[in-house]
């Protein structure tokens, strides 16, 4: 049984990111310790090394003052050290048993014993107290259970080290309480325990250290009773904002509604209202899995809606699929530009004129003189870098490709009304990022509404004129730019 | 100059070098008995039924989707049509309903796969044994001979003396889908659908309108083909154009058509089809048995995707240099 993990100068670098830098900090034995800070802040390319997912490129792990080196998961596991990730790990056609036992069931004469399987089982389970069956199949358990599962099958492992991502994400507040119950078991055990959460009240009921990571960096290291929840955000969020804001050219001069969305709902969203002006820049802040993405898929007529009244220009409007809704003026660069944005094996005017092709046309068939200017055009007025138009957009740059999405909605065949943007900046480096923020107000200028989502606080509310905070499918509230802290926005977005 | 250059970096090089390489070695190998004419007829005869079912494979594999019923449905037409003849319903009739028929069966598969999200591999293999099985019941599993002069001329006819019927049908066949394919907005929608389906929806295409129109055009190809098969030997049998499915889709993938989706072309395809006939039959007249054959023909398919992936990788590391 380790006494402590420690983490020592730990760096790791990513194309264009630097993920993590000189993290330094000690786990240890009987206690839990809380990962805390924004998305990107770089907790899960921490858990990554960790779990011998991702090597470090400076720094080391010691377990016990011991270099630690684990160069694959499966070493990790078999050192002792166990992550249990917010995607489930689990074989959901396997029994309880099975998955338990997975990498180690115990055998007679080579054979598997499931007798002795299903006894070992019915002891770690007894152990928990978990009123479950070593032969269920974990398909059929709630997730809640699921999870518990993963956590016994930790716990077989005889792992010293037990890390949580988002364990809590998923579960309902009794599935919770159980979810407590056994961290404090483990606890008790003297494992180590690490427990990211993004939700403050958890933090303060379950961990006993904090360390919280801002852009890849250690901010802070503290004792859960020495601090409270406003000194936590300000740590999480940091004081530091670019000086890339001040020099955006911002449009101020906001027209008449565009856009008019009235107690929408969904499978996800339930009862969501705001209207969007022309040259307005409308933010949504929110966590991950607030429903954010799915306000603006259902308006594109990309999912289906359940209830609920748009106007766009005052008529209103019902997209029953996305080509309606661009014929109607509005365009969406999706959350996911590789599977959503972009046919990544074609080429970059394939890209740009996807939605124009009937606009194209000589006689039945394509005009591909014109689709190339198009393209040409696209290039020119975004500077992007590829060596022509036909160049596979596959092999372009994250930065690049955007502009590529921008280049589509934005060309003279279109007649853009409402520009959706969900998350534009994800994966692009710092000097394409302050290009798309200037973008983002260029189009406002133009007289366009433009919606604008993301996870990055900072770039919220310094790109929006006014921010709505979405948690769990509503709207928690409206700020204006000019009173919108990452703390109060923060709070509007953690709500529980 | 440089669009020379480019030429011969292209897939489309590759397979006519392939092609004129088989042709050559086969002309020396059988002392010049391969270039004639009733040896070229052979090849253009076996070729003909096939093509069909490549095109509509190729259009269906660019899309992403694939069709392992083709062959059945194929087969079931050709029984249909003879059976509507023996009726004594008027040939051109009956011509046009045993399209419909096959084009009836892809909806059916199109159905399956959009509306019950079945994986097409899946929806098509039980569509297959259902199309086959039927074909059993209404013939039980006799052969039925057509007497039809006019659909006889149409299976092995020529015109100006010498051209077949099937051959100029195929010809122009290739030729029209292939502009369909290269030249117009649907061919370009196919191959963005078959790309990124959820991204060409997100950008204004509707890929379930595609992958309707393509299956129901996979099911009327391979009735025409079962039509122009059973017309050809004058009798429609319960083998039919079974085994000349998988013909049709190994011509497309020889000739680059990839089977994600998404890449490849019908003259690639047309060329893939050349090879392969010109292979099997190059086979033919050396005397190599027919088992060798058939052996052979998943050799050549390997290799020919090594090839390619050979090819891909060198341009990769190029690149990256």
């Amino acid at each position: 049984m380790s006494r402590y993990l420690e983490f020592d100068g730990i760096g790791k670098a990513f194309p264009g990111v630097q993920a993590l830098r000189g993290i330094s900090f000690r786990a240890e034995s009987g206690r839990v310790l809380a990962l805390l800070g924004e998305n990107g802040a770089g907790k899960s390319t921490l858990l990554k090394i960790m779990s011998g997912d991702l090597q470090p490129d400076e720094g080391r792990l010691l377990r016990d003052g011991e270099p630690a080196v684990f160069s694959s998961p499966f070493h990790a596991i078999k050192s002792g050290i166990s992550v249990i990730y917010q995607e489930r790990q689990i074989m959901p056609m396997m029994t309880v048993m099975e998955n338990i036992f997975l990498d180690d069931a115990p055998r007679k004469m080579g054979v598997v014993s499931r007798k002795a399987l299903k006894r070992q089982t019915q002891e770690i389970i007894d152990r928990f107290g978990l009123p479950i069956f070593p032969t269920e199949t974990v398909g059929r358990l709630s997730v809640a259970y699921q999870q518990m599962v993963e956590i016994m099958k930790a716990y077989r492992r005889n792992s010293d080290v037990i890390a949580f991502d988002e364990p809590t994400a998923p579960l309902t507040d009794t599935e919770i309480a159980i979810l407590f119950k056994l961290i404090g078991e483990l606890k008790a055990a003297g494992k180590i325990i690490i427990y990211v959460s993004h939700r403050l009240t958890e933090i303060f009921k379950i961990t006993d250290d904090i360390v919280i990571l801002k852009d890849g960096q250690l901010v802070k290291t503290v004792e859960t009773g020495r601090t409270d929840e406003r000194e936590l955000i300000r740590a999480m969020v940091g004081r530091d904002i670019g000086d890339t804001y001040s020099e955006l050219k911002r449009n101020d001069v906001l027209g008449e509604t565009v856009l008019d969305v009235q107690d929408l709902v969904t499978d996800v969203v339930h009862g969501v209202s705001f209207t969007l002006r022309k040259g307005e820049v409308l933010g949504f802040a929110g966590l991950a899995g607030a429903g954010r993405t799915e306000v603006v898929r259902a308006i594109f007529g990309a999912d289906p809606i359940i209830s609920g009244q748009i106007k766009l220009d005052g008529k209103t409007v019902r997209f029953k699929s996305p080509r309606d809704a661009i014929d109607a003026g509005i365009a969406l660069c999706p959350e996911d530009r590789k599977e959503q944005g972009l046919v990544l094996l074609r080429s970059l005017k394939d890209n740009i004129s996807m939605p124009v092709l009937r606009k194209i046309r000589r006689a039945i068939f394509l005009d591909k003189k014109a689709e190339v200017d198009l393209a040409r055009r696209a290039v020119e007025k975004y500077s992007i870098k590829t060596p022509g138009v036909d160049k596979v957009v596959v092999e372009l740059s994250g930065g690049n490709q955007q502009k590529v999405i921008l280049g589509r909605w934005t060309s003279d065949k279109m007649t853009t009304k409402v520009l959706i943007f969900d998350e534009p900046t994800k994966g692009i480096d710092v000097g394409t990022k302050a290009e798309v923020y200037q973008m983002v107000c260029d189009f406002a200028k133009a007289g366009m509404g433009v919606i604008f989502i993301s996870s990055e606080l900072t770039e919220v509310i310094n790109i929006a004129d006014a921010i709505l905070v979405m948690h769990n499918g509503h709207i928690t509230g409206k700020v204006n730019r000019e009173d919108a802290t990452e703390e109060n926005i923060l709070r509007l977005a953690m709500l529980e | 100059m440089k669009s020379g250059r480019k030429f011969i970096r292209s897939k489309m090089f590759t397979l006519l070098l392939v092609l004129a390489v088989l042709i050559v070695v086969f002309l020396i190998l059988s002392k010049g008995s391969f270039l004639r004419p009733n040896n070229m007829k052979n090849i253009v005869d076996s070729m003909t039924v096939v093509s069909f079912l490549t095109i509509g494979a190729g259009c269906l594999m660019i899309s992403g989707y694939i069709d392992l019923s083709v062959g059945a449905v194929g087969t079931l037409c050709g029984i249909l049509m003879a059976k509507l003849l023996v009726l004594g319903v008027w040939w051109p009739i009956a011509c046009l309903l045993t399209i419909a028929a096959g084009a009836i069966c892809g909806i059916i598969s199109a159905i399956l796969v959009n509306e019950l999200r079945f994986q097409a591999f899946i929806a098509t293999m039980a569509m297959a044994s259902i199309t086959q099985g039927f074909m059993y019941i209404i013939s039980s599993g006799q052969a039925v001979i057509i007497n039809d002069a006019a659909v006889g001329k149409i299976g092995s006819g020529v015109i100006f003396g010498y051209l077949p019927v099937t051959l100029v049908l195929a010809v122009a066949a290739f030729i029209i889908y292939g502009v369909l394919m290269s030249g117009t907005k649907f061919g370009r929608d196919v191959y963005l659908v078959g790309g990124n389906p959820e991204a060409a929806r997100l950008a204004g295409i509707y890929p379930k309108k595609i992958s309707y129109i393509l299956f129901f055009n996979s099911g009327a190809l391979g009735g025409l083909a079962g039509m122009l098969f059973a017309a050809r030997v004058k009798s429609a049998t319960v083998t039919g154009i079974i085994n000349s499915q998988f013909s049709g889709m190994t011509a497309a993938i020889l000739g680059g058509v990839s089977f994600g989706g998404g890449a490849g072309g019908l003259g690639g395809a047309f060329v893939g089809l050349l090879i392969l006939n010109a292979f099997n039959n190059g086979m033919m007249i050396l005397g190599i048995s027919p088992y060798w054959q058939t052996f052979a023909s998943g050799i050549i398919l390997i290799a020919a995707l090594m090839l390619d992936y050979a090819r891909a990788s060198r341009r990769a590391r190029s690149k990256l240099a």
